[in-house]
């Protein structure tokens, strides 16, 4: 499931694979600003039926606190 | 394509993605669509937008008021607002509706959502009606084919007010890259059609040991309907032609009289129906309708004959021809898309099939006239100048697709052509041509500029459907007539070559222009007024 998870990021991303790891922090990436982590959280939900409570995904920094509030 | 997308809801996402293949406005906001369509400083305009986009969410639209009488006036004022602030060089795209909200479900009158969808519809398309440049963005049926679970995301709408999901914004950014790519090609005008196992199943003229398959059921059916489908095509214009290894006699009774046929002959504009090869026949259609090769879509189900075609003719358009009936109406539906679908029709396109037969008829009668005279006699042309201002549009797409008889091939969009239309120092001389077949509609457009010492003509286009019959002599007289009686003693002459323009190269000085001498790349003749020679031509003038 977390590579599934990662995977998605990468796509909504629009970088090359490998791009995001489990370290990564939402500041390191350019590419990761508040429009793509909106969809990132609609994405998780619509395709993996993983709901992260809203207030919960507004304050993320990290793929791995997205693993925990996830519980994945 | 300079495009831009603007919506009442959040679209940055979808001018991210569309961003990645094409030149997009990075919409600043949401929600104030028509405060920048209003704004004429504003950033959009900046970016001199070609094509724009408008993807309006209905319930945001009507602020969640779905009383009907409410709903109407609120989308009465947006379209009214909208239509102040069209340009005629862009083009736009406005959704039509999909309802969504989360109270719909609990609302007590069903028929609500598509009441409220219909009021909206009515309104985009009297709007589209009245604009020649505001066409409808199929949205509702692309939400209908995710379905509301798969297109929507309430999670993100909270977040961020992005209401569609990955999977809606990329079949929107599928729409928009389709649409631009239909403004972008140029369509073919032509589609040549095989007959037996192609427009019905088995062969004609055999009916005695196997009857051909068209009717109501089965594989007859399908058949049929990629008649249906080719139907469509021709009423908007596109040309049809057969090109057949048949008995002539069999093939056209079997068209007239088969009880299932929906293409009959008046619907072809011309048929090759005999034992020739095929590439020599489109090449003859190609030579009669006065159209190049690559106007053409050929479809066979013969694959030797494919296979010919593309080797001898690779301009030609060739199809592929499904393994199974039931796949031919479809192939032909996205062949209308990929090659035929025009953004705007206009009557003219309607009529073409007409003229374009008419035209058959009368190569006809050219190869049985001896002589030329007497041909042209018989044709009884008329010329009719028309009223500029009130064909606006006709004019434009005739200076614009003009390659042949163009003789600066000049380029206008339709506000530079209002413009020109406005200019005081400019005349534009408008015509339409008719005779013994028909009318041939607005086929010539001369345009003068008076503003020097000697008038100029800078641009004369004519439909090379009339070409062939002395009429642009009768043109010229009628302009030169008409300069003459307004005190100006000579004319100017222009021709710019072109690849394509070879056709009219020597016409200045077939007139009896006197060359002078070029300007960089462009040929100039002149004539004095009163001297013009005497020229023949047999053209009645209306």
């Amino acid at each position: 499931m977390r590579q599934k998870v990662i995977a998605l990021i990468e796509e909504i991303l629009n970088v090359a694979e490998g791009t995001v790891t489990e370290d990564t922090m939402i500041a390191q990436l350019e590419e990761w600003d508040s429009l793509a982590h909106v969809m990132i959280i609609g994405e998780l939900e619509q395709r993996l039926g993983i709901s992260i409570p809203l207030e919960e995904a507004i304050e993320l920094s990290g793929v791995r606190e997205l693993f925990e509030k996830a519980g994945i | 394509m300079r495009i831009g997308i603007l919506s009442n809801v959040n679209m940055n996402m979808v001018v991210r993605m569309l961003g990645r293949s094409q030149e997009v406005y990075q919409t600043e906001g949401y929600g104030n669509e028509l405060g920048i369509l209003l704004n004429p400083q504003s950033s959009l305009w900046d970016f001199r937008p070609q094509m724009l986009f408008l993807i309006e969410d209905l319930m945001e639209l009507l602020g969640h008021d779905i009383e009907p009488d409410n709903a109407k006036g609120q989308i009465a004022r947006w379209f009214s607002s909208f239509e102040q602030t069209l340009k005629p060089d862009c083009i736009y795209y406005v959704s039509d509706a999909y309802l969504w909200g989360v109270e719909l479900a609990a609302v007590a009158d069903g028929g609500c959502k598509s009441a409220l969808e219909q009021l909206w519809q009515q309104a985009l398309e009297q709007c589209v009606g009245s604009h020649p440049n505001v066409r409808i963005l199929p949205y509702r049926s692309m939400i209908e084919g995710l379905g509301e679970k798969n297109a929507f995301s309430l999670k993100t709408w909270y977040m961020g007010k992005i209401l569609h999901s990955t999977q809606a914004q990329q079949a929107i950014c599928q729409e928009i890259a389709t649409k631009v790519a239909l403004e972008s090609r140029v369509p073919k005008k032509v589609l040549l059609l095989d007959l037996d196992n192609t427009l019905w199943g088995g062969l004609a003229g055999e009916a005695d040991h196997t009857p051909i398959t068209l009717s109501e059921d089965h594989s007859g059916l399908a058949y049929k309907n990629l008649q249906r489908v080719i139907l469509q095509l021709q009423k908007q214009g596109v040309l049809l032609g057969i090109v057949s290894k048949n008995n002539r006699a069999d093939a056209m009774k079997m068209i007239a009289e088969h009880p299932h046929m929906v293409l009959r002959p008046e619907h072809f504009a011309i048929t090759k129906i005999n034992w020739e090869p095929k590439n020599e026949n489109i090449e003859a259609i190609a030579r009669e309708l006065n159209l190049g090769l690559d106007s053409m879509v050929f479809l066979d189900d013969n694959p030797s004959e494919r296979q010919l075609v593309q080797n001898m003719l690779p301009q030609v358009t060739v199809l592929d021809f499904p393994e199974h009936p039931e796949d031919l109406a479809p192939m032909m539906v996205q062949a209308y898309k990929d090659y035929f679908q025009k953004s705007t029709l206009t009557a003219e396109d309607l009529e073409k099939t007409a003229q374009y037969q008419a035209n058959a008829k009368r190569e006809e009668l050219k190869s049985a006239a001896t002589d030329f005279e007497g041909y042209l006699k018989s044709l009884e042309i008329c010329l009719i100048r028309e009223d500029a201002v009130e064909h606006l549009e006709r004019m434009t797409q005739l200076v614009n697709k003009t390659n042949q008889f163009n003789l600066t091939t000049c380029r206008y969009t339709q506000t530079q052509m209002q413009q020109t239309l406005e200019d005081t120092e400019k005349q534009v001389f408008l015509y339409r041509v008719e005779d013994c077949f028909g009318d041939s509609g607005i086929v010539a457009v001369v345009v003068v500029d008076c503003g020097g010492e000697t008038p100029v003509v800078e641009e004369f286009a004519m439909s090379c459907r009339v070409m062939g019959k002395k009429i642009e002599t009768a043109i010229v007289e009628d302009v030169e007539q008409t300069l003459l009686s307004q005190g100006y003693e000579a004319l100017l002459g222009l021709y710019i070559p072109t690849e394509k323009n070879q056709p009219v190269a020597k016409l200045w000085e077939q007139l009896g222009y006197e060359r002078l001498e070029d300007e960089g790349p462009i040929q100039r003749y002149r004539i004095v007024l009163a001297n013009g020679p005497e020229r023949v031509y047999f053209v009645q003038k209306k």
